[in-house]
């Protein structure tokens, strides 16, 4: 056998080119690294956005997805916008008028184009808010449903027909789906060329989409609100790894990265020209508590005793490091009808529990036993809350059996109903109004999956459904929150907080709906 | 060898027949895939309403039956999600996906088979231990962490390559490295140990005594025959490559097939799922087919009948 000197030797010889072959590649190698260099320096006026999902399609009324809305947002206007604050603001519309308590109608801005510069009339609202209301098969279908008709007046003049009295028309028509759609250039050239070639009349206009790579869009010269002069393209990333995203922005190969975990908040932070910045979200974390005769949970007292059992700030301070807010209220914080009562607040008492528990006739001879199930990696620190609270409850003397399932398979448990005692889920809300939310207390949107009934609450709910005097809708949406709370078909966990890292020579101000404006982004 | 390929060319079609039918079935056990696409708050009413709009409350054979009949006319269907022909969806994948598995296969090799020499020539001296015990840790190696610390490392702390994303050649450096020390740790150990034995074969032994030198001993009489095996690991790896290198893609965010197939079954698209595993089997036949002439080319011993 050759010695080791000799096999030093081999390595080369094995090119058969006695090292020139090896030292090319690697002076070419050298070379190429050297010369590209990478991408690293941030282009001034390229502003990059880094998602962890891509953009699902430019169909605005099939896909329920924040990263596509993201993107689409900034191409496309709607008859009403929301504000930072989720106030309804007028975007297309100049006025709008009730002319009955099931007829709207609405006056559009004349001076809008789309990005092929057709003119943006009511035909295109008409077809835009008809397509949601009757096509079956879109996403957005469920929300929209409620409009009946909706007609041409003059060229910019639409009425809105629903079939029932709908207090919320104006969140609908300001709600992702109800962006106006071409008319003509789809129906000319049909929806497969319009979804890799969409035209729109927002403030930016299609470049290009490399799917799971990146989407580009630039500022839309012909714009009825003046075109965005800050920026000359914009980039939205797609890195679906947290750690990757982070890299990214410490070499300023980003600007700004989406949902940062909390074991990265500190390089974010550390790093010289990033900073951490959050905001609220709409998403309430609770837990599904199944009030289905029979079941355990059925008794309100064992209800009571889980929930007095958990500290909820605990859950949000240790696990989130401060990245939620403890609430009673599925309700967030910044929606209509929201009961700010609720908010801010949480009943952890474990020496009540402990009563409770014993007045329901459970001891340690005579443990109460549940099953908890709960998604793993789906929301922020998710499984770590679940195993919290089941500590929690185990402290209390509850023997819990955890089942922390993959999300395909907690959705398909959660969505055919098979949910046991206790199930951990967020909800978020991008109709801005209690009306959604609070479907979960009426009798049939709960049949099967909590089973808790209400006569009260679902008065109430129905009379507010169809409330066209504001005031007393919110009023009665309170009533309805204080009814659940007290009967815990829900036991309300936290509200969640979005974590944006961002570059420092940006100005980003999070927004509650977890949108991206680019006109409301500055460079400092 | 012509009727052996085309009897292997036949066998095509009732192994993906069989595969479509896998993966139909195990889609539809997984779940509901109208439960991925409306938001937890939808009501019972609205799910069914959905449910008949793509035509998922028929029963199951019936679904699988316009799914084989579509199949025939060469058209696999529209993703839910992106409500797009699949295979468009999916051949959009394909040249990020096949770009770094070549690039990682090619460093694989380079890497692997001049390591696996040098440990046999330098059989149990330090080097050969050296490379053995790197071999060991690169098969343990979990490949994300590598990824995470390649990034961290080269990208992060020594910006000289890009975190993340495909763009010219400083791009897959990274991810293809990624890829290719695990495989090249496979092709390492076997190069050494298939080598060592061939060393030890009589027309070895007999070359050597007819005065040849030692590198056309290795190279010329030995080194092809120790190539077999590795044939053998680098058409299992390649099809590996292609639908499994799923989490070097997420790492890098590299735009690939895998990244596409981890979200369809996340989100039960079938369109999609079906599209990306014929075209994955196919490759895989492809290059088991094509590892079976190499066995030819290399050793014209091998015949198939």
């Amino acid at each position: 056998m050759p010695s080791y000197k000799n096999a030093g030797d081999t390595i080369t010889e094995v090119f058969f080119l006695k090292g020139k072959f090896l030292r090319t590649i690697a002076i070419a190698s050298i070379l190429t690294v050297v010369l590209a260099g990478p991408s690293l320096a941030a282009n001034g006026r390229v502003l990059t956005i880094a998602q962890g999902s891509d953009m699902l399609t430019f169909d605005t009324q099939n896909h329920l997805n924040t990263s596509t809305d993201c993107v689409l947002n900034n191409m496309t206007n709607l008859l009403y916008r929301k504000d930072a604050n989720a106030e309804v603001q007028p975007e297309l519309a100049v006025s709008h008028e009730r002319i009955s308590d099931t007829v709207w109608r609405f006056k559009i801005r004349n001076d809008v184009r789309f990005h092929n510069g057709d003119p943006l009339t009511a035909e295109d609202v008409q077809f835009t808010l008809m397509r949601a209301a009757t096509d079956k098969s879109l996403r957005e279908y469920p929300y929209f449903k409620v409009i009946k008709d909706v007609r041409v007046v003059d060229k910019f003049t639409v009425d809105i027909e629903t079939f029932e009295p709908l207090p919320t028309l104006l969140r609908l028509v300001s709600k992702q789906g109800s962006n106006i759609l071409p008319k003509s250039y789809i129906e000319k050239n049909g929806w497969d060329f319009f979804l890799k070639n969409p035209v729109y009349s927002g403030p930016f206009q299609f470049v290009s989409w490399v799917r799971d790579d990146r989407v580009v869009i630039k500022p839309f010269d012909g714009y009825w609100g003046g075109k965005n002069t800050e920026w000359d393209e914009i980039h939205f990333r797609v890195i679906p790894e947290v750690s990757t995203r982070v890299g990214e922005l410490l070499t300023g190969g980003v600007d700004i990265i989406y949902d940062v975990a909390p074991n990265e908040w500190n390089r974010i932070k550390n790093n010289k020209g990033t900073a951490l910045v959050n905001g609220e979200t709409t998403r309430i974390m609770l837990l599904v508590v199944r009030c289905t005769e029979g079941t355990v949970t059925a008794d309100k007292r064992v209800r009571e005793a889980i929930d007095y059992a958990i500290d909820n700030k605990a859950l949000t301070d240790i696990v989130l490091s401060g990245s939620g807010t403890p609430t009673r209220t599925r309700v967030s914080r910044g929606v209509t009808g929201f009961d700010p009562s609720l908010y801010n607040t949480y009943c952890y008492e474990p020496e009540k529990s402990r009563k409770l528990l014993a007045d329901a006739g459970y001891g340690e001879k005579n443990p109460l036993e549940i099953t908890f199930t709960a998604p793993r990696g789906r929301y922020l620190m998710d499984s770590e809350i679940a195993q919290m609270i089941a500590g929690m409850l185990e402290e209390a003397g509850i023997k819990v059996k955890l089942e922390l399932l993959e999300w395909t398979s907690f959705s398909s448990l959660y969505n055919a109903k098979k949910n046991r005692e206790l199930l951990l889920i967020g909800l978020a809300d991008n109709y801005f109004d209690a009306n959604y939310p609070l479907i979960h207390y009426t009798k049939d949107r709960a049949k099967n999956e909590t089973d808790f009934s209400n006569d009260e609450s679902d008065e109430l709910y129905k009379k507010a459904a169809k409330n066209m005097n504001q005031e007393e809708r919110v009023s009665q949406y309170h009533r309805i929150q204080q009814i659940a709370a007290e009967e815990r078909p829900h036991i309300c966990l936290y509200q969640l907080k979005a974590n944006y890292g961002v570059n420092d020579r940006i100005l980003f101000v999070p927004r509650i709906d977890e949108l991206t404006y680019i006109n409301e982004i500055h460079r400092k | 060898m012509k009727k052996y390929l085309f009897r292997r060319i036949l066998q095509i079609i009732p192994v993906l027949f069989i595969i479509t039918f896998a993966v139909f079935f195990l889609i539809h056990v997984a779940g509901d895939p109208v439960a991925m696409m409306l938001p937890s708050d939808a009501t019972d009413s609205d799910r069914q309403i959905l449910r008949t709009a793509l035509g998922l409350d028929r029963p199951f054979i019936e679904q699988y039956g316009i799914f084989l009949s579509n199949l025939a006319r060469g058209n696999l269907g529209r993703s839910f999600r992106y409500r797009e022909e699949a295979l468009g969806i999916v051949f959009e994948r394909l040249p990020a996906t096949l770009e770094l598995a070549s690039f990682s296969m090619l460093l694989a090799v380079f890497i692997g088979i001049p390591f696996g020499i040098w440990s046999a020539k330098a059989r149990n001296s330090t080097m050969d231990l050296l490379i053995t015990g790197v071999s060991v840790l690169g098969r343990a190696m979990p490949s994300f962490w590598l990824g995470i610390m390649l990034i961290l490392f080269f990208a992060v702390k020594n910006p000289l390559f890009p975190v993340s994303g495909r763009g010219g050649i400083e791009h897959i450096i990274l991810p293809g490295f990624t890829l290719a020390f695990g495989i090249a740790a496979q092709i390492t150990p076997l190069v050494r140990s298939s080598l060592l034995e061939i060393l030890q074969q009589d027309y070895i032994r007999t070359a050597r005594s007819k005065g040849l030198g030692e590198k056309v001993v290795v190279y010329k009489h030995a080194f092809r025959n120790a190539l077999i095996p590795v044939v053998s690991i680098m058409a299992v790896q390649i099809p590996g490559l292609i639908g499994g290198a799923l989490i070097t893609e997420t790492v890098f965010s590299w735009p690939g097939l895998g990244q596409l197939v981890i979200q369809a079954i996340y989100g039960l698209d079938m369109a999609i799922v079906q599209a990306s595993v014929l075209v994955i089997a196919l490759v895989t036949i492809f290059f088991s087919l094509l590892a079976d002439v190499l066995y030819c080319i290399i050793d014209p011993r091998i015949q198939h009948r």
